[in-house]
């Protein structure tokens, strides 16, 4: 035994900074999600502004509570545990502070950039692409960091925590820089370098695995963790943790194309994606009564103690979400489910229950550890546990029934065959009452949050802040993975965390390798369409227009082979019809009818009208006032830049293209739809931006109206 | 029986039927693996989150008193 015991201290600084950072942010994103639900059933809470248009918000609020409120969260916890896991200082205090400054830069770009439309469009990783570099940077300082504390740790294993923060580390890597593939146009505008069926399943799979790596992974050995401290007693099960850990990323990174059911996306890319889901109830659940059976002989501390009552909760809602999550990646629920408000109430159940108490959890138990001093008022955490569960009941209940009227009332057909309700308009205005309650469940929560921040304010002040905390412990010595004579692999992985890195790293690379590497090899995946063409110039500009807008956030571009769709909408969507979408513009969400075959549907003048006022065409309609596309002047400079960036992704637009002809034909289709506006008696200026955006709606499905049957196979 | 599944299943090819046994042999290799873990190792596993190794007078492990 190793007697040379030395003393070292923990950093509780950076905690302190990320914990603070937490609740800022927090408070910030879930502001921003409230108005953008207030906006859905009153639009005009824009003020008229396109900054703070639902559209351009949207992505705010998500990037916000995720990699703001969570992501903070998630390194105040780690950067805990892991010290006190590893009885060791981070690895370098210089690279923890950078890595809080740069993630905290990288916000406050998000937050700029996102309201003025600076975006890419692919959820959850809409930056564009200076920012995704420096997310790329700050994520490898936190990836040396936590990976030079294990190399230099005093316990001689690695507990499953370490598992979890390793995996997250690691994966999100690798995810964030698979998807960030893009070609820059500019500063701030960049295309992506896959297009339409395979941009969808890259996206899909870097979008599940986010909600993964980014959300469930790391919450998860934070939960293995702060439960057991505070409950004061070991994990229930350590054997169940080891199944639950390396079943759980094994699974994971399969389930990816559950968000494309029914979608142009090859069939058996389709079905790996459902099977691998249902398959991933077994673990998700495991890690959820090993939670909940750690309490065993403990309620009584869960009635007294706030901090065991989030606990509770999250790994409740932990467990609700990842049973309604395979339960949705059925087919034939989730062709009920998809594009409904089911799924935002399945992905607030896991947002608001499971990350959002078990943050509210740890800022709770830290808060008083980090100011050695008791919780200013247990009886203010007790008032916020209510209200806030109170507030995500009413939130979750209410969008649920939103999505299955939703769902419901958008395959209604009459006994005579017809749409019981032809008109998207009748569907919205059912569920606008939910979108009230749902606005007041937001309240709540967001209540509930802000008492949080004075109780943590109150405690800080009576307390005096502990910036270092002195331990004790015996440096490691190097031991030999061969116990009686025999080689242990358990001991061999926990003692040389690099091997077990690389080797989760492999677990978790054979999902993503076997779906996506067939998807660009084998050409039948995606048959072309002889009479499918580039966009021109002008349809560009109105795309990046409806991309800057958020449009995607409520307009799909994605029939499905329902009768229900096909009736609705038009011919279902084919994979090669979207062989030029750089990025896809499928959507995951209707607040307003399919875009797919918006072409032709109606004239320029109605598009001209419904985009300065959509309730004059289109009574009832929550849809926001675009007023400022019709003053704002297009931005035809950047032109040869995006048409350039666009034939390197493979557009197949000719050599000097963009130099002269280009701006030609821009012209010209431009005075055409002018020309058209003065059939409806409007009188329009050629180089406003509307110009673009209706040129673009109008070219939406048209390749395949034109000629239905022209359908080959580059197989052949 | 998993065959005629994954053969219903329309351009699946080989990748299924492949993507399922690579699953049930890791998984099964997880199950060994953990089993034949020593009790006394566990034990000392599950305690980890209480010995931080911090010398404190204060037990910070313990719950505040709230």
């Amino acid at each position: 035994m190793n007697t040379n015991v030395e003393t070292f201290k923990y950093d509780n600084r950076i905690v302190r900074a990320f914990a603070i950072a937490t609740v800022i942010w927090g408070i910030v994103g879930m502001s921003v999600g409230l108005l953008a639900a207030v906006q859905l059933f009153f639009p005009d809470a824009n003020l008229n502004l396109q900054f703070i248009t639902f559209g351009r918000i949207r992505p705010l609020h998500t990037n916000a509570v995720i990699f703001a409120f969570v992501g903070n969260g998630m390194f105040m916890g780690i950067y805990y545990s892991l010290q006190r896991l590893c009885k060791a200082r981070l690895f370098s205090d210089f690279i923890s502070w950078f890595h809080f400054w740069g993630w905290q830069t990288i916000i406050v770009a998000a937050a700029i950039t996102l309201p003025i439309g600076f975006t890419t469009s692919k959820e959850y990783a809409e930056l564009e692409w200076p920012i995704k570099i420096a997310i790329a940077v700050v994520w490898v300082a936190f990836t040396v960091n936590l990976i030079g504390t294990i190399l230099k740790r005093r316990e001689k294993h690695m507990y499953v925590a370490i598992w979890f923060y390793l995996a997250t580390a690691l994966t999100v890597a690798v995810l964030h820089i698979t998807n960030s593939m893009t070609m820059p146009a500019g500063w701030f505008k960049s295309y992506s370098m896959y297009a339409g069926v395979q941009d969808a399943l890259v996206q899909w799979w870097y979008g599940h695995n986010a909600v993964a790596f980014f959300l469930t992974t790391p919450y998860l050995g934070l939960m293995y963790y702060f439960l057991p401290k505070a409950a004061n007693r070991p994990i229930f099960s350590y054997r169940l943790s080891i199944i639950h850990f390396w079943a759980l990323i094994f699974l994971y990174i399969w389930a990816g194309p559950h968000h494309l059911l029914y979608t142009a996306l090859p069939d058996w890319a389709q079905s790996l994606g459902m099977v691998f889901s249902l398959m991933l109830i077994a673990p998700s659940w495991g890690g959820m009564l090993n939670g909940l059976l750690t309490l065993r002989g403990a309620w009584d501390k869960v009635r007294q103690d706030p901090v065991l009552k989030f606990m509770v909760v999250a790994v409740t809602a932990y467990g609700m979400a990842t049973l309604e999550g395979p339960v949705m990646a059925i087919k034939t629920v989730n062709s009920l489910s998809h594009y409904t408000d089911w799924t935002i109430a399945h992905a607030h159940s896991g947002a608001l229950g499971w990350n959002g108490f078990l943050t509210f959890s740890m800022l709770y138990y830290l808060f008083p550890r980090l100011y050695r001093t008791n919780l200013w008022s247990t009886k203010l955490a007790n008032y916020h546990f209510w209200i806030g569960l109170l507030g995500m009941m009413f939130y979750v209940i209410s969008i649920y029934v939103a999505g299955i009227t939703e769902g419901l009332m958008w395959k209604q057909f009459t006994k005579d065959g017809f749409l019981q309700y032809p008109n998207f308009l009748e569907t919205i205005v059912q569920v606008v009452p939910m979108f009230r309650l749902r606005a007041i469940g937001g309240t709540l929560y967001l209540l509930g949050t802000f008492m949080m921040a004075y109780n943590l304010y109150r405690t800080a002040k009576a307390g005096q802040f502990e910036p270092d905390t002195e331990a004790q412990a015996a440096p490691l010595e190097k031991t030999s993975a061969v116990v009686h004579g025999k080689l242990s692999w358990h001991r061999l992985l926990e003692g040389k965390p690099l091997l077990f890195t690389v080797l989760s790293l492999v677990a978790v690379l054979i999902g993503g390798i076997v779906e996506i590497i067939p998807m660009y090899l084998i050409k039948q995946n995606v048959p072309t369409i002889a009479s499918v063409h580039p966009y021109t110039p002008l349809e560009v500009l109105g795309r990046d227009l409806y991309i800057r807008e958020g449009c995607l956030g409520c307009h799909s571009q994605m029939i499905r082979p329902f009768r229900s769709e096909t009736e609705r909408y038009g011919e279902y969507s084919k994979a090669g019809e979207f062989v030029y979408d750089h990025p896809f513009l499928w959507g995951s969400e209707r607040k307003g009818p399919d875009l797919a075959r918006e072409g032709g549907k109606y004239p320029d003048a109605w598009h001209y009208n419904h985009m300065d006022d959509p309730r004059a065409t289109s009574p009832g309609s929550i849809m926001p006032r675009y007023s400022w596309l019709l003053t704002q002047q297009l931005d035809t400079t950047s032109l040869p830049s995006r048409l350039a960036a666009l034939r390197r992704v493979g557009v197949p637009y000719p050599a000097g293209y963009e130099n002269g002809p280009a701006q030609k034909d821009l012209q010209a289709q431009a005075e055409k739809v002018v020309a058209d506006l003065k059939l409806g008696s409007i009188t329009a200026e050629p180089d406003r931006e509307i110009i673009a955006l209706i040129a673009y709606l109008q070219r939406l499905g048209t390749d395949i109206k034109s000629a239905p049957a022209a359908i080959t196979s580059a197989a052949k | 029986m998993e065959q005629k599944v994954m053969s219903g299943i329309g351009g699946v090819g080989i990748y299924g039927i492949v993507s399922i046994c690579i699953f049930f042999a890791f998984f099964t290799v997880t199950l060994w693996w953990a089993f034949r873990l020593k009790k006394d190792h566990l034990k000392h596993m599950e305690d980890l989150p209480f010995d931080g190794g911090e010398i404190d007078s204060t037990d910070k492990s313990q719950p505040t008193q709230l």
